[in-house]
């Protein structure tokens, strides 16, 4: 069997992997006890996520008054924290649906955990909107469900109503996309396991036996999958956006929003990615299989979008003094220059400036520097959130009621909180689930492995034949 | 085949003697149990509980039940009437015609009662002095009458304490004690009611060596002395605002707190209004003054001058009318020259108006009052803008009265002392000699409602009534009487003080046997001596219930206006000389007076109107302009930041606010506040200004004080409160190239010019002058204009033709009557239960007003002029809130309302974002206590209940409006429940509504008529009269909102040569 070999890419698994490696690489941190540094960890971002649910325990018992919004300035962490964590859950379903669908090789070694942590960013983003509201305990008034109060129904014209099904929608979508990538994996983890965990992965795994029709329907799904999966992510950060711009406040109320949105959430959602992969195969020792390349791959994505989004930070700026609407034209001024001036360039340094280092390949392929970006580019895209939000609401249409917003400790508190909540969830996930989809990874061995391709390939039978062995 | 058996059978197998048959008509219940049937096969016989058992857990659950249930639970009881009162039907309000009287201030009103309880007052519209306006403190009043720190009984006060006692031991000690005392001196403010100084007079006559002293916590007697002086009776003339062309104030602040406000602001109002734009004209108003007041921020033009250079400015003006009328110019200490610069024009005009000219001061010097009344005679202005017939009983305190009492206090003269009414010790400029000399009388009395700082010197308390529980009459012109009606049986045992004075004195007009003996009292005084006065009625009974029902009795007055019998040129030596140093004037404000209203949290929680501050007294402080991106704060400090002020010797640390408009080398500061005892609510709020305030060497109470040292930052006032941080809309100066650009754009940004013309050019406020108001209405319509073609573009279907069917409400409102008094907001939140949230809940832009005034200030910079601009909400019929609520909770009425369904809504707070008018209201904290959660109520002050939270507050409450729980969103409704009840009236009675049949509450308490409510789809009706004006705007047109709130534009009538 010969796989057509593209000399010119550089492989993507390293280290000469057999099949069976690539199971005890894979598989391993599932079985062994934890080590001391992922003790830690948890035990750091689990603390800090029960500061997070205090601090909402707080907001629910006080009330939203626990918080320094005000009359003005109605929303602030809360739905900075939101779009945020939302644009963070878009790296996910890009890389597994669109790449897949791009057939983009190397998406295999980063997809599930890029994955898992769409899933955890929406579960973090969710909560936002469900503790922001006034009473809380009302939130079920926001879902369409028959009622003896008339009946009663939400309202569809608001984007807030369309955010729940939206996000709602991905959340189902992402979920089922990253478990039926699971099920062979889970299959294989059964397969090495005994007892009790051998009964609960076999419950997993949904009695996977590896038959050729299981993995044609395996296949059938994931690509119906990802074709779902493609319109979400553009639409969830499209209508999370339109919550700003269906509005008719200056600052908000822009038809770029929708791109631009979008474009900002693959951004920052790469950038997260980033930020826990070079954690993770550190951690995990998953060097070989996340390797450079993969990184480097990533970090081009990271410099198209954040141009992308440079760009509508212009074009926002051209169309506020094109438009001679003095209140646009205020609202823009105003961000770069008002109170919050430091948030506007924050903004702009981190997300517009900063990357444009990666046009340097030596940078792009530098651990270092990946790193340290993706943290100013998740900062960048924060500042980015609170500046469309309580930067413009600061500065409205009435000078009468302008205000000044700094959070309490609550705010705080619950943000931090999730961000410990999102990390707890990722280091369960990784003490439960291959952090490498394995199946996808020994599906592209042949045609990636550095034993097949590259410079240092050494091919030929007698090796495949090993390997072959070795899968067994 | 068996023979049948039977003649009837059911079935085949019936006629066949089927044994199952047979053996199931032995059997009551044909099938298996349904017990049987549901648990399968056998299943009974494996349960192993048995009836035994279930009532065994039966009995246990009930008893749990019980036990859980009978956890305290609030029982509220509900009890209907068993004999029906006459005048009341639950549900429908009642009202009475009454006056709210504090001091000499009047205001008639008709109290609105629900189930006998009374829960606000409306301006009286019969009555010719206020024709049914409004202040703020009366708005208010109802909530002092519910006040939990009020005396409740009869008490002896032990170190600071009342002990209560009862009634007849105090009437025994206290009629005794004044028996054997031979030098009784009575103390209260003015009193404006002719019974009550019936009663006093009783008291005065039965007890030989007792005296009555008038005092006004802000004095006019230098006022009245002048006019004894000049015409030889000691009363204060009418002004008439609505007749002068030409109106010149010295420092009074006569549309917020001097003398009359109420009646003089509709008089001003009325004098300002532009009714033809084609031939506009207007009065011209010129403020001379040190500190922006609220009359002064309504100015066409303020002159300043330091507070001591008031005697200066009005002899410099006083020279200039005198030269030109051939008087005898007087000696006096010049003023700073730009100021003699003004008042030379300003001369020239007064003299041009041909009689329609008035001037007025608030300076408390008789030779000064009295170069003013020489000057409006000079001026012609009498009879015109000016009357004496009709003279004005609203101040006749006397500050050399009050003098000698304190002298002979402190030279022990005094045997008893009873202060009827008012807190000397606190509200007066002699406070501090009158404490010390209360300490040598020997039997002290006071009838003050709350413990305040005088009676806590007392030895006993006589509680009286609040007026809202009360019988009077109160006569603030010469021509007109008001009657006080009670609208509540007195709440605790308290007796209105001219009840204590006829009984301690024993008089024989007192009827111990009667029920009420004060109305007796008030009847009988009535007929003796007002009946006759008049010529309408026959019979006293008629005349009573007219005058009842009306609350009124109007009298005749005629007569020619007295001239001026002495020669004030020899008066030079009395006019006060400019001070040296930096000076302090201390001013009266809107809501707080002289710490009267200390305890009232309506009153403390209502913005000032021109500092915008709340709960406290802010020192005034000077701002300027770099001339780059940041305005020069006065010591580098911020809103906010506290100093020490010293003045006559003594120093306080004071929180400072800057303000424009303020005279070189000035700081300003209200009176009132810093109350030591006063129940809870105000207890040391804001800094005290006792002792800044004193005795000037003629005898006369002085607010101003010289030769002040401030020092640097001391301190930070960690809850400044203040419902608005960014004041100005346009103020100019000059860059160093010379060049006239906006400052306020400028310093709003961190660098460069800022984006000139981001605020002048919003369509927010329209302004102009008189002489280019052509301009001004082509700006607006050109503006209009094109908003409304853009608006026009739209690809969503018009509505605006179901508009058109049945009402669809609306409000006009004229930027140039509203002089920014506040009634309205006060009234708003006594109408629509409007939560206070407290000092700290304001520092954090949480506070609860519907409807909030906001001010701005423009022109230049160094004295710029004000626009008052009442912002609700504007019930926009394409409105930005309904769309974006999730569930529906804000929606739009067939009538154009825009309306909460707060049971729906969850706060999102989506609707207060998308705002562009941001007048929507968050319960951000339980501020109503009508949360689940008990724990979280924000408190003011030191009071252990949060206020509205104890049942006696809760009375306040009108039962039409919901009380909004925490965390959901609230607004302006247009006073929905009104309109309903203006609907529901008009269908019994079988008629449509007409106009004026529903009035907003706002409305009803404004006292120049700046708001109109109505119906937009009536044509015949007044508001849409008010609309046809051209200048009439609505604000932020141009986002296609379509308010229903429409705004008339500001117009002041400048004077070109005064423009610098």
């Amino acid at each position: 069997m010969h796989t057509p070999i593209a000399p010119v890419r550089e492989p993507l698994i390293e280290g000469g992997k057999t099949y069976h490696d690539i199971s005890e690489d894979l598989c391993g941190p599932t079985e062994k006890a934890p080590s001391l540094s992922w003790i830690i960890a948890f035990m750091v971002s689990g603390a800090v996520m029960t500061f997070g649910f205090f601090s909402i325990a707080w907001t629910i018992w006080f009330g939203i008054g626990s918080w320094n919004l005000n009359r003005t300035i109605g929303w602030g962490y809360d739905i900075t924290n939101f779009v945020w964590w939302i644009g963070i859950g878009h790296a996910g379903t890009l890389i597994s649906a669109i790449l897949l669908l791009f057939r983009q090789k190397w998406r295999t070694g980063v997809n599930r955990a890029a994955e898992a942590m769409t899933i955890f960013a929406v579960m973090c983003a969710g909560l936002f909107p469900a503790i922001h509201t006034g009473r809380p305990w009302f939130d079920f008034f926001m879902f369409p469900y028959p009622n003896t109060r008339g009946p009663l129904w939400v309202n569809f014209n608001s984007p807030l109503l369309w955010d729940i099904f939206a996000i709602s929608t991905y959340f189902t979508v992402s979920l089922l996309f990253w478990y039926t990538g699971l099920v062979p994996d889970f299959a294989t983890v059964r397969d090495r396991a005994s007892g009790f965990r051998k009964k609960m992965y076999n419950l997993l795994s949904f009695g996977w036996t590896g038959s050729a029709k299981h993995w044609q329907r395996w296949e059938s799904l994931s690509l119906i999958l990802a074709g779902l999966a493609t319109p979400l992510v553009l639409s969830v950060h499209t209508i999370v956006s339109f919550d700003f711009a269906t509005s008719v406040i200056p600052g908000w109320h822009t038809t770029i929003f929708p791109p631009y949105f979008v474009a900002g959430a693959i951004f920052s959602g790469f950038a997260m990615v980033q930020t826990l992969m070079l954690i993770t195969r550190k951690l995990l020792k998953l060097e070989q299989y996340i390797t450079i390349n993969h990184i480097e791959s990533m970090n081009k994505v990271i410099l198209l979008t954040g141009t992308i989004v440079g760009v509508a930070y212009l074009t926002e700026l051209f169309i506020a003094w094109y438009s001679g609407y003095i209140y646009e034209q205020f609202a823009f001024f105003n961000r770069a220059f008002g109170i919050y001036w430091w948030s506007y360039f924050g903004m702009m340094a981190c997300n517009v400036l900063s990357p444009q280092i990666f046009w340097f390949k030596k940078i792009r392929r530098s651990i270092f520097w990946t790193f340290l970006m993706s943290i100013f580019v998740n900062i960048g895209m924060w500042f980015e959130r609170f500046v469309i939000i309580a930067t413009t609401l600061a500065r409205d249409y009435l000078p009468s009621s302008w205000s000044y917003y700094t959070p309490t400790w609550v705010e705080i508190g619950i943000y931090v909180g999730s961000i410990g909540l999102f990390f707890t969830l990722y280091l369960l996930f990784t003490r439960v689930a291959p952090v490498v989809a394995i199946a996808e990874v020994k599906h592209i061995l042949k045609t990636a492995g550095d034993q097949y391709i590259g410079s240092k390939a050494k091919g030929g039978h007698n090796k495949e034949e090993t390997v072959q062995e070795s899968a067994h | 085949m068996k023979q049948p058996s039977k003649e009837i059978w059911i079935s085949a197998q019936d006629l066949r003697n089927d044994p199952e048959v047979l053996e199931a008509a032995h059997r009551e219940f044909p099938e298996e149990s349904l017990l049987e049937t549901l648990s399968g096969d056998g299943a009974m016989e494996r349960v192993e509980s048995s009836r035994r058992d279930f009532l065994k857990f039966l009995g246990f659950s009930l008893g749990a039940a019980t036990v859980a249930a009978s956890c305290e639970i609030p029982v509220k009881k509900a009890i209907p009437y068993v004999i029906k009162p006459d005048a009341i039907v639950p549900g429908v309000a009642t009202y009475y015609a009454s006056a709210w009287v504090d001091g000499g201030d009047v205001v008639p009103v008709l109290v609105k009662t629900r189930e006998g309880r009374p829960i606000k007052v409306e301006g009286n519209a019969l009555a010719p002095l206020t024709r049914g306006g409004t202040n703020a403190r009366s708005q208010a009043s109802v909530l002092s009458l519910y006040d939990t720190n009020r005396l409740q009984d009869a008490g002896r006060v032990q170190e600071g304490k009342v002990a209560y006692a009862s009634w007849d031991e105090l009437d025994k000690e206290v009629g005794q004690a004044l028996a054997a005392a031979t030098s009784i001196r009575l103390v209260s403010r003015t009193v404006a009611s002719p019974t009550a100084r019936a009663a006093i007079q009783a008291f005065v006559n039965a007890r030989p060596g007792a005296a009555w002293i008038q005092y006004d916590p802000v004095s006019a007697s230098g006022l009245l002395d002048a006019q004894e002086m000049c015409f030889g009776k000691r009363v204060l003339p009418s002004y008439h605002f609505d007749k002068a062309k030409v109106i010149v104030s010295f420092g009074a602040d006569f549309l917020g707190t001097w003398i009359s406000p109420v009646e003089y602001a509709r008089d001003y109002a009325a004098g300002r209004r532009i009714t033809d734009t084609a031939n506009p004209a207007m009065s011209r108003h010129y403020q001379v003054e040190s500190y922006m007041s609220l009359t002064g921020s309504n100015a066409d033009h303020r002159i300043l001058i330091k507070p001591s250079e008031q005697g200066a400015a009005i002899a410099t003006l006083y020279n200039a009318i005198a030269r030109a009328r051939g008087l005898a110019a007087i000696t006096a200490p010049s003023v700073n020259d730009r100021a003699a610069q003004a008042l030379s024009r300003v001369a020239e005009e007064l003299l041009a108006a041909n009689g329609m000219a008035l001037v007025v001061s608030d300076a408390n010097n008789p030779a000064e009052q009295a170069l003013i009344a020489r000057m409006n005679e000079a001026l012609g202005a009498h009879d015109t803008t000016i009357t004496f017939s009709d003279y004005s009983l609203q101040r006749q305190g006397s500050d050399r009265a009050m003098k000698s009492l304190v002298d002979d206090m402190q030279s022990g003269k005094v045997d008893a002392l009873v202060v009827l009414d008012g807190n000397p010790v606190f509200d007066a400029a002699f406070g501090k000699s009158f404490a010390e000399g209360m300490q040598k009388v020997k039997t002290r009395v006071s009838c003050s409602l709350t413990l305040d700082e005088t009676a806590a010197l007392c030895q006993w308390v006589a509680p009286a009534s609040h007026g809202l529980e009360s019988w009077g009459d109160a006569q603030p012109k010469a021509d007109q009487v008001y009657l006080m009606q009670p609208t509540i049986a007195p709440l605790f045992k308290t007796r209105q003080w001219e009840e204590s004075l006829l009984v301690w004195v024993g008089s024989d007009q007192w009827d111990r046997t009667a029920e009420q003996p004060y109305y007796e009292f008030l009847k009988k005084y009535w007929q003796e001596q007002l009946f006759p006065a008049q010529s309408k009625f026959a019979s006293f009974t008629a005349f009573w219930e007219s005058s009842l029902h009306d609350g009124l009795l109007a009298l005749s007055a005629a007569g020619a206006a007295p001239t001026c019998q002495m020669d004030v040129t020899t008066l030079a030596g009395q006019i006060s000389k400019p001070g040296t140093g930096e000076e302090l004037i201390c001013f009266e404000t809107v809501n707080m007076g002289a710490g009267q209203f200390a305890g009232n949290p309506w009153l403390q929680e209502m913005p000032d109107p021109v500092t915008r501050c709340v709960w406290g007294n802010y020192l005034f402080v000077p701002i300027g302009w770099d001339g780059g991106n940041a305005y020069t704060m006065f010591k580098g400090l911020q809103d906010g930041d506290k100093v020490l002020l010293t003045a006559n010797g003594i120093e306080r640390e004071v929180t400072i606010v800057h303000q424009f408009g303020l005279a070189e080398g000035t700081y300003a500061l209200a009176l009132g506040y810093g109350r030591e005892v006063v129940g809870t609510t105000g207890l040391q709020v804001g800094t005290d200004t006792r002792g800044w305030t004193h005795i000037s060497g003629e005898g006369y109470s002085r607010s101003f004080v010289s030769e002040v040292q401030v020092s640097g930052k001391s301190g930070r006032d960690k809850e400044f409160a203040c419902v608005q941080h960014h004041h100005t809309m346009g103020v100019k100066g000059q860059e160093k190239n010379g060049e006239t650009i906006n400052v306020d754009e400028k310093t709003v940004a961190t660098i460069g010019e800022g984006y000139q013309g981001s605020l002048v050019d919003r369509s927010i406020i329209f302004q102009g002058t008189l002489e280019e108001v052509k301009g001004l209405e082509t700006r607006i319509r050109e503006k209009r204009t094109a908003f409304q073609s853009l608006n026009e573009k739209t690809l969503y279907p018009d509505y605006s033709d179901i508009y058109q069917l049945g009402h669809h409400w609306g409000m006009h409102i004229d930027l140039s009557a509203c002089i920014g008094c506040g009634a309205c907001t006060v009234a708003c939140m006594a109408e629509n239960n409007v939560p206070v949230v407290g000092k700290k809940e304001v520092f954090r832009h949480h506070e609860m007003t519907w409807l909030r005034i906001d001010r701005y200030f423009y022109g230049d910079l160094e004295n710029p002029n004000v626009v008052y601009q009442p912002m609700l909400c504007q019930h926009c019929d394409n409105a930005p809130c309904e769309n974006v609520c999730p569930v529906s909770a804000t929606n739009h009425s067939s009538e154009g309302l825009n309306q909460m369904a707060y049971n729906r809504c969850i706060g999102t707070r989506y609707c207060a974002n998308n705002c562009p008018y941001k007048v929507r209201r968050f319960n951000w904290l339980d501020y109503t206590k009508a949360d689940i959660f008990p724990v979280n109520e924000p408190r003011l002050g030191q009071e252990e209940l949060p206020f509205g939270a104890d049942n006696l507050t809760r009375m306040v409450l009108n039962p039409d409006v919901t009380v909004r729980s925490r965390g959901v969103m609230e607004k302006c409704s247009f006073c929905v429940q009104r309109i309903q009840e203006g609907k529901l009236t008009a269908k019994k009675e079988g008629r449509p509504l007409r106009d004026g049949d529903v009035k907003s509450a706002c409305m009803t308490a404004c006292p120049t008529g700046a708001i109109t409510f109505g119906d937009l789809n009536d044509k015949e009706g007044r508001l849409h009269s008010e609309l046809e004006s051209p200048l009439v705007y609505q604000v932020l047109e141009e986002v296609n909102t379509r308010p229903s709130v429409n705004y008339r534009a500001k117009v002041l009538n400048r004077h070109a040569s005064l423009e610098s």
